[in-house]
């Protein structure tokens, strides 16, 4: 009765015994008993992947608060994912399909989603790692996605229980080989349909042709062009196999040092100033190196740098800017505000809510990032100067600032099509460390974050600054840190003058020009993208509200407006229309929160009660106005 | 004319042509002498955009600071406002008033002298202003700033005077002084604006028509304060359970502080009722009668009731202006506040907090009135601020009718404007020592209301704005007066009343007829039809509306009703989080955690002016 991909636990699915001391109530267990044998759960299995260990009845908490209701099932561990089968998956009514994607279920966790998993030992919470003498009563996992997951293994069998936290905790925490970390085979199985057309479809950039299409779009093709040096990554294997740089530079310097550098082009502008990136050279000690160093740079600056008709501003994120620790340490404070275990912890971050916020420094991080773009946009739309975006490898704030940028300015990346090309651009082709940013290799414990937008940043290798700023020689770094010295030192009011006018100019003057887009970064206006970091956490939902609310309705009446089109196109043309079908995806949900439709399911199962204080009963008291505000309490209502 | 005679240079004599008017309006009497030959010519043109009765007392060419764009125009100051009149605006003849350039006496909350870099001088009402300022900045109670630049080279005398003008205008102008004039100039056009007239609460028939409307059968329109001898704090009429005699209300109520005894706010379709009442009169003694008397008013026919102490958990009014100070101060555009500190200094203000605390506290009423049908009573000493702050709030939550704009309108007149919540003393018009604007607070409730489930309001945030706004413009007497009495002896309804004052229902019979009383809800006195049209909300479900959200809300706590199978006895031990999945079951339960109340963008409105 098991088909392929689908596996039947040995003795799985069993209903507990009656002898337990249970927190849940008999009525329960006796009702998940019947739903168990009149429906077997199914693990649905993608191609090629493996189920490693599983362990059978295993209480997964809805939430874990006083009440401690849950869901009886099947806790499996794959080479791919944890899967927690429930046995009430009846439940899902046609409307729930839609949280759910093609891959992962919504009690899934895949292997590399896992963050940190815990274990309860006696109401003790310890994280678990390693070989374990021990064996937890609860596991909670915590997700990188911030969800959290909380299973009681006190009524599973105790070598289930070994063989199960053993094998999660090995299988997420153990070094990995890539091959074993994403669905290789599924994408393979799955359809691959090859498009070409870059106006509607992703541009991958993987061809000459994307760049040139890129460069003809941004009409940087005066000044730049599109080589392929790189091809079969022959002189490095960071920058991608074709990329575009200055007209005038010889293309043998590319190899010079293995595409340190070398300015690359990321986006031109509509007046004609480029912004570019460049990775640093390699830090050398010796004075000789240095002097070949320095003329190699001369030579190369001056294929961007010719005053008067092109100036170039550096903008080293290296060292004058955001440190990728920074970064780290603030994520980290940021996202444990919203890994929440129970909703007493809910509540007491509450009180103190946005001075919580702020000390994680991540919105303000965020405004750091914004503001540099701004600044960097800055000098390019009002001071027509190119932008030369310098970091270590150039594939870590490189690609973030430069992304930002562009959207700002361009409004071809704010399509779907656009933006989805700008990440494949900047991030992919522009050699973002995703695996090594994200951890997805376990290979040490330093850890990754993400970026408002979603895009994964950076993570950092702490590297040795010695020698790097030896000014006796060093006149290349001069070149580039004289710069940043003088602009520290001279222009530093000048260039927040220049950011200010700008800034201020642009959000006085209603119309925009040439698409720019600059974002508010006042205090009141940087705020928490609820839906990413509150949607696992049902406190923070809105049923039936929040802008999900506004958006429906905002469907609601484009479906109206179709219908009234067809219907008027109909009579027009006197033919038989198609019949309008708009499923429109946001109705009929009951279930529609303000999270929608990226929030777990709420399943409100716990008791309400209310509370006591505050409440006065009114008695029978003979001298009622005597008592004053004394009343007896409201016990028999 | 003098002006109290303290120096030369402001002795401004009167002028001895009138010039001439708008098209329409009465002529108002123009008082300046400006030495330039252009200036009868301008000063006509000034005088075109005032009220009736308004009088122009001074004015300079100045420049507005601050703003982007910088603007030249004129400062005026007249008997009732202070205007920057930009140069070639012209004043749209419909809306006198609320124009982004208008401040009302009662609006300036500080006038502030500067002279060059450090020479800085804070004028109250009867200082005396020592130098000649470059710079006046006008710090409104609404949040805004006005900073003005006098134009240098022989023009400083102007700046003085236009300077001391306003400083003697503040001294003269009471908070209760009202644009008369605009009251008359419009009364001759009726009350079309209001379609259908908000009522106001202010006849028995007003009393009578809500209370069928909301089907409280057990309840009838009392007379008893008619003479306003019960309370003078009370509406004439209120509700009281059907079978208690005036005589009985009358020795009841006594024994409440400043007789406010319990009266119906609203009744709930499922049976439950929602009653308010001031505190128990402590130096009272009654008798057995009267405590009978008392008890069953405040049974009113249930078997078992809540009574609530609306000060418990909520922040008291001290703490309300306290905060609200701070929120300003955080707000204003000249914020020193750095834009990493914003949100700690937000919560610092400790506003949002008492935004929950009122949201948390109505939801929980509101359950008990809709989910578990059980009455309740609101008991505040006063009963005339957080009682009908929380009333508001069940009533928005628990009853779509509310949630529309003649609702929403008749709701605010109901449970504030009748029920004599002191507007005047709470927004500062009598003094500071009993300011707390309890009432923006209930508005800022309602903002996070309308954000949290947009769908359910019919109007709009630049609804609830307009109203925000309103506050602070004295044309109708609705914010002007703190109880139901003041407000009728003003418009001089009260009059007529006594004199033809018979017992029960008999209505006076001149009435409303010939004394058409202008409120804050004749909206085309401030805004253009136009502005008008967008207080409703495009995103209003129409299936909200009140005659399918009825049954669908009965529905809904018919399910919640039968998951509540536990003994009662349980009740008694649960935290917060519980409580809430209770109301988040409901539907419609608003949220007050952190992460869920937002900070409204009006308070950053001045901030964003910088």
């Amino acid at each position: 009765m098991l088909g392929k991909g689908v596996v039947g636990g040995g003795g799985g699915t069993k209903a507990p015994k009656p002898s337990f001391v249970s927190y849940v109530r008999p009525e329960e267990i006796h009702t998940n008993e019947k739903e168990v044998t009149e429906k077997e759960v199914t693990l649905h299995l993608l191609p090629g992947e493996q189920v490693l260990c599983e362990a059978s009845t295993v209480l997964k908490y809805v939430q874990e608060d006083s009440s401690q209701h849950g869901v009886y099932g099947r806790l499996v561990c794959t080479d791919f994912k944890i899967a927690f089968l429930g046995d009430d998956e009846s439940t899902l009514d046609n409307d729930e399909t839609q949280f759910k994607n093609k891959v992962i279920g919504e009690n899934d966790i895949t292997l590399h989603c896992v963050d940190q998993i815990y274990g309860v030992f006696d109401e003790k919470k310890k994280t678990l790692f390693g070989q374990l003498k021990k064996y937890p009563e609860k596991l909670i996992i915590h997700c990188k996605d911030l969800r959290v997951f909380q299973f009681c293994l006190r009524y599973t069998k105790e070598e289930e229980v070994k063989r199960i936290v053993s094998g999660i905790i090995h299988h997420t925490q153990a070094p990995k080989l890539l091959k074993r970390l994403f669905l290789f085979s599924y994408a393979t199985a799955a359809q691959n349909n090859t498009v070409t057309d870059p106006k509607n479809h992703t541009v991958m950039f993987d061809s000459l042709k994307d760049w040139c299409w890129e460069l003809e779009r941004t009409k940087g093709n005066m000044k730049y062009k599109a080589v392929s040096v790189n091809e079969d990554y022959e002189v490095c294997e960071r920058l991608p196999a074709y990329f575009v740089v200055p007209t005038p530079l010889p293309e043998e310097n590319v190899q010079r040092f293995q595409g340190h550098g070398i300015p690359i082009w990321c986006w031109s502008c509509h007046n004609g100033s480029a912004l570019l990136k460049m990775s640093a050279l390699p830090k050398e000690q010796d004075d000789g190196i240095l002097q070949i160093q320095k003329s190699f740079f001369d030579r190369i600056y001056k294929t961007i740098h010719r005053p008067p008709y092109e100036i170039v501003k550096t903008e080293d994120l290296s060292s004058n800017f955001l440190s990728l620790q920074e970064i780290q340490t603030a994520y980290s404070k940021f996202k444990q505000l919203f890994l929440i275990d129970n909703s007493t912890e809910f509540w007491d971050t509450d009180i103190k809510w946005f001075s919580l916020l702020e000390s994680s420094s991540w919105l303000d991080i965020i405004r750091r990032c914004l503001k540099k773009a701004i600044e960097i946009t800055e000098c390019m739309e009002a001071q027509n100067m190119n932008v030369l975006l310098l970091e270590e490898n150039a594939s870590d704030l490189c690609c973030l600032i430069s992304s930002l940028v562009q959207l700002m300015m361009d409004p071809h990346c704010r399509t779907r099509i656009g933006f989805q090309s700008l990440i494949q651009k900047e991030w992919v082709m522009g050699g973002h460390c995703f695996l090594d940013r994200c951890n997805h290799l376990r290979q040490n414990d330093k850890e990754e974050h993400q970026r408002q937008l979603s895009l994964p940043l950076t993570q950092s290798k702490s590297s040795p600054k010695r020698g790097f700023f030896r000014e006796e020689t060093d006149h290349l770094i001069k070149n580039l840190l004289g710069k940043r010295i003088s602009k520290l030192i001279n222009s530093s009011d000048e260039l927040q003058d220049n950011f200010r006018e700008f800034y201020d100019t642009w959000h006085s003057k209603p119309t925009d020009y040439h698409g720019l887009l600059l974002p508010h970064i006042e205090g009141p206006e940087i705020k928490v993208w609820a839906q990413r970091y509150l949607r696992w956490i049902p406190e923070a939902q809105i049923l039936g509200g929040g802008r999900v609310a506004t958006m429906s309705k905002l469907l609601e009446m484009m479906e109206e407006v179709q219908s009234l089109q067809e219907k008027i196109d109909e009579r027009h043309h006197s033919q038989q229309a198609p019949q309008a079908e708009a499923p429109c995806l946001l109705r009929n949900s009951a279930r529609l929160s303000s999270l929608f439709p990226f929030a777990l399911l709420q399943r409100h199962s716990s008791k309400p009660v209310l509370p006591t204080s505050g409440w006065k009963a009114l008695g029978d008291e003979d001298d009622l106005a005597k008592q004053e505000d004394e009343f007896v309490d409201l016990g028999d209502v | 004319m003098w002006w109290g005679g303290r120096g030369q240079s402001f002795n401004i004599a009167p002028q001895k042509e009138e010039p001439e008017m708008g098209l329409s309006g009465p002529k108002s009497v123009q008082e300046s002498r400006m030495p330039e030959p252009r200036s009868r010519r301008l000063s006509s043109c000034l005088a075109s955009g005032c009220l009736p009765g308004e009088q122009i007392l001074a004015w300079a060419p100045g420049v507005r600071k601050g703003l982007e764009p910088e603007m030249s125009g004129t400062l005026i100051c007249t008997n009732l406002r202070v205007t920057f009149q930009p140069c070639g605006w012209q004043r749209n003849q419909d809306t006198p008033l609320s124009s982004e350039y208008d401040f009302a006496l009662v609006n300036i909350g500080r006038l502030e002298a500067v002279s060059g870099l450090s020479r800085v001088q804070l004028l109250r009402p009867g200082s005396l202003l020592k130098f000649i300022p470059e710079e006046i900045l006008i710090h409104g109670r609404d949040f805004r700033l006005l900073r003005i630049a006098f134009e240098a080279g022989g023009l400083e005398p102007q700046a003085f005077q236009v300077t001391m003008a306003i400083v003697q205008a503040r001294a003269q102008s009471s908070q209760a002084q009202q644009y008369l004039g605009i009251t008359l100039s419009k009364a001759g056009q009726g009350s079309g604006s209001r379609k259908p007239p908000i009522p106001l609460m202010e006849t028995a028939e007003d009393w009578e028509t809500e209370r069928n409307k909301q089907g409280a059968r057990g309840w009838r329109v009392s007379t008893v304060n008619e003479r306003f001898d019960v309370a003078t704090s009370l509406p004439r009429y209120f509700w009281v359970p059907n079978r208690i005699l005036d005589s009985e209300i009358r020795r009841a109520f006594g024994h409440f502080h400043q007789g406010r005894g319990p009266r119906l706010s609203w009744h709930h379709p499922g049976g439950s009722d929602l009653l308010r009442c001031g505190g128990f009169y402590t130096a009272s003694d009654p008798n057995k009668e009267d405590i009978r008397a008392v008890e069953s008013m405040l049974q009113a026919g249930h078997s078992d009731v809540v009574l609530v102490d609306s000060m418990d958990e909520l922040p008291s009014l001290a703490d309300v202006q306290l905060a609200h100070l701070r929120l300003r101060a955080l707000c204003l555009p000249d914020s020193s506040v750095a834009d990493d500190k914003w949100l700690s200094a937000l919560e610092g203000t400790r506003w949002l907090d008492y935004v929950r605390a009122c949201l948390r506290k109505a939801s929980d009423i509101s359950v008990l009135v809709t989910a578990r049908v059980r009455s309740v009573i609101l008991q505040e000493r006063g009963d005339r601020d957080l009682n009908g702050l929380l009333s508001s709030l069940v009533q928005l939550l628990s009853a779509p009718e509310a949630r529309t704009l003649f609702g929403f309108q008749s709701l605010v007149q109901r449970e504030w404007v009748a029920a004599g919540h002191p507007f005047l003393t709470r927004l500062g018009g009598t003094g500071a020592s009993e300011e707390s604007p309890v009432f923006l607070l209930f508005l800022d409730c309602v903002w996070q209301l309308l954000q949290q489930f947009p769908a359910d309001f019919e109007f709009s945030e630049f609804f609830l704005l307009a109203l925000h706004d309103s506050v602070r413009v004295p044309d109708t007497l609705t914010f002007l007066r703190n109880t139901p009495w003041e407000r009728g002896k003003q418009s001089g309804q009260l009059n007529s009343y006594t004199q033809v004052y018979t017992p029960g229902y008999s209505q006076p019979p001149a009435g409303n007829s010939f004394n058409p009383q202008l409120s804050v809800w004749d909206w085309d006195l401030r805004y253009s039809s136009a502005q008008i049209l967008q207080f409703q909300n495009p995103g209003y479900d129409l299936e909200q509306c009140p005659d399918s959200w009825l049954p669908r809300l009965q529905v809904k706590c018919l399910n919640f009703l039968n998951s509540l199978d536990f003994p009662t006895g349980s009740c008694c031990q649960t935290g917060r989080s519980e409580r809430h999945n209770v109301l988040s079951s409901l539907g419609k339960a608003p949220h007050y955690s952190s992460a869920a109340v937002t900070y409204s963008p009006w308070l950053s409105l001045g901030r964003q002016m910088s």
